[in-house]
């Protein structure tokens, strides 16, 4: 669009031939349509082009912290930034803080852990409002509950991670943690135990489910309301209950969709930061005992220590390491969810269905 | 179809047995109860303030096939749908007088409305299979009744697809999509899936008004080799679809019952002024 702004104030103006000239083909490429191409594959080529950027950048930082810690920055589970008033120090031929090691195995499964409370909690309760707001509720209160949906998914994360921590953190040291700890068997060691303070692994998991319910909710809303009505009759004809016409024909007509939609919350969760942050307890370098005890993911440890790491390039380096880890492990889940989505569209539903 | 000596018959209570063909009179006390499946008493349907049909009287006949015909808007589908309490979810549908089926009230307490729909099945104006594999959306049904073991539901969906003559077509692809089938395959399949629960009537809404010409005849031929262990009703638009599959026809016309008799009699020597001008094609 701004190619063609120069060509529009000679027109106004004297007007220059050449000028005049130039504007005449801009029109007539406008008209053909070769500007809308060129704006199609530049927006196509976008996107790519970003991904490409950012792994290029994040690898590129992190090349001196790989080599290192090497794998242990995987399998290892102590993290410390070094001595940041010591002298540094050069070992393989990399200089570094005395003291400085890193082990990403907390923040990894921190990561994961957190991601999979969430989505264990959010995926049915979201299905089940979804359901709930098409085929339940009468229009006007369906309506009312669709929009607080889309204001849920709306509030800004650091408001949840308030909540989380002042509010939800102490009622489940207090009242919920006890519940279960005390009642699951002892075949569950990771369900008892301490039941800590209310920062840990299952408030920030609960927190994380909170903010993604209004995603896959609403989008697992629009996607049910888009299921045509006579397969539906003819499963409520063929004797079914509305559980079963649920869960057997409007589910899985949309099943891809849902997917998608579940991948959606999952990258939201993944990559998560203020609310963990401020719900998790930062246990840098600990592996959590059990489900109540503070823990740490990767991008609370790089939102709560980028100060402490800033001044040092290998602590920097160490970040990079960590975002390309969480990088790979969204991809990773993208990826396999696609994969998913082509199994579910290709056992049944029509053709041309799903994401 | 022709084995009906299924394991799951046996342990089915709800199952009706099918009345004996020959002569069912012979374990009847009263014959003509028995030869009824279906009788309507003083039948009112209506949504909201609106009266679709008002005071319909009708017996159905057991193991005949049974044509409502009308014009649009007289209330054939709303009918039809009322025999297996499609509408009772409809915003404002309302109901007065009765339907019998088999002697017992469609809205009695006692009824079971999963196993109503079970007993009364039904066919659609459009194709409507659901999204599993097709051998899946035969035993659908079979599965929720539990009238099978899982072992024997491959059984199950190969019987009631060769019953509809789509065995050969699809036995290779068994596990793929139903919506790669053609559209006349795809309402065989639902065909296959509504005979498959054993119903003792079937609803058809105009079963074939979405299929070519090949496809209607095959629909047709087989609706005819349902009887007389199912009873047809058949809501249909075709003069001469009524005309080559129904016994008897039942004709609406302003929310009332016009006629009710032998198809034949019904077309060719109409007691009612209104038939006459419907089915002579002077309106409607």
């Amino acid at each position: 669009m701004a190619a063609t702004a120069p060509a529009a104030q000679p027109a106004g103006g004297a007007g220059t031939p050449p000028l005049r000239r130039l504007a005449g083909m801009l029109r007539a490429r406008i008209r053909n349509g070769d500007l809308l191409r060129w704006l199609g594959r530049g927006g196509a080529v976008v996107p790519l082009l970003m991904l490409v950027l950012v792994l290029a950048l994040l690898i590129d930082k992190a090349i001196p912290a790989m080599r290192f810690s090497g794998l242990g920055f995987i399998t290892g589970s102590k993290w410390n930034f070094g001595s940041q008033y010591g002298t540094p120090v050069k070992s393989d031929g990399l200089l570094h803080l005395p003291g400085e090691e890193f082990g990403a195995l907390p923040e990894v499964l921190g990561t994961l852990a957190t991601s999979a409370i969430a989505l264990i909690i959010a995926v049915p309760v979201s299905i089940g409002a979804a359901l709930a707001i098409v085929e339940l509720l009468p229009r006007r209160l369906a309506n009312v509950v669709g929009a607080f949906l889309e204001l849920l998914a709306g509030v800004p994360s650091v408001l949840v991670g308030l909540w989380g921590a002042l509010t939800f953190g102490p009622i489940i040291a207090h009242d919920v943690a006890p519940l279960i700890a005390n009642n699951a068997p002892s075949w569950l060691p990771f369900l008892r135990g301490d039941t800590g303070n209310g920062q840990g692994l299952l408030t920030s998991g609960l927190v994380l489910a909170v903010m993604i319910i209004p995603i896959i909710a609403s989008t697992a809303r629009d996607l049910i309301r888009g299921v045509p009505l006579l397969p539906r009759e003819g499963a409520i004809a063929l004797g079914m209950s509305d559980a079963e016409c649920a869960r057997r024909v409007t589910l899985p007509w949309v099943g891809a969709g849902i997917v998608g939609a579940v991948v959606l919350g999952l990258g939201r969760a993944l990559g998560e930061t203020i609310a963990v942050a401020m719900t998790c307890g930062v246990a840098l370098g600990v592996l959590p005992t059990n489900l109540y005890a503070a823990m740490i993911t990767i991008a609370a440890n790089i939102v709560q220590n980028l100060d402490t790491a800033i001044t040092d390039k290998m602590d920097i380096s160490a970040f990079a390491y960590l975002a390309l880890i969480l990088m790979v492990i969204t991809l990773a889940s993208n990826v396999v969810a696609r994969l998913l989505v082509q199994r579910v569209s290709g056992s049944g539903l029509p053709v041309g269905r799903g994401l | 179809m022709s084995t009906r000596a299924d394991p799951a018959d046996s342990g089915d209570a709800q199952g009706k047995t099918f009345a004996p063909p020959a002569a069912p009179a012979a374990n009847a006390t009263s014959a003509d109860a028995d030869s009824i499946a279906l009788r309507t008493v003083n039948l009112t349907l209506g949504f909201g303030q609106h009266t679709v049909l008002s005071e319909i009287n009708v017996e159905v006949r057991r193991g005949a096939v049974t044509a409502i015909i009308g014009p649009t808007g007289s209330g054939k589908s709303t009918l039809l749908r009322t025999f297996n309490r499609m509408n009772d979810k409809v915003t404002g549908y309302r109901h007065a007088g009765d339907v019998l089926l088999g002697g017992r009230s469609i809205w009695h307490p006692g009824e079971d409305l999963m196993s109503l729909r079970r007993r009364v099945g039904m066919l659609f104006q459009r194709p409507n299979p659901f999204p599993m594999s097709i051998s899946e959306n035969v035993t659908a049904g079979v599965r929720v009744h539990k009238m099978a073991p899982r072992n024997a539901l491959s059984t199950v969906a190969e019987e009631y697809l060769t019953a509809v003559g789509l065995w050969h077509a699809v036995k290779d692809r068994l596990k793929d999509s139903p919506f790669r089938l053609s559209g006349g395959q795809q309402q065989l399949l639902c065909l296959a899936r509504a005979l498959a629960v054993r119903p003792d009537v079937l609803l058809l809404d105009e079963p074939t008004s979405s299929l070519d010409p090949n496809a209607t005849e095959a629909i047709e031929k087989l609706v005819r080799t349902l009887l007389p262990e199912i009873t047809v009703l058949v809501v249909t638009h075709n003069m001469a679809q009524a005309t080559r599959i129904a016994d008897w026809t039942i004709f609406l016309n302003r929310g009332r019952l016009v006629e009710f008799g032998e198809t034949k009699q019904v077309f060719e020597h109409p007691t009612e002024q209104e038939t006459a001008g419907y089915v002579g094609g002077r309106f409607g």
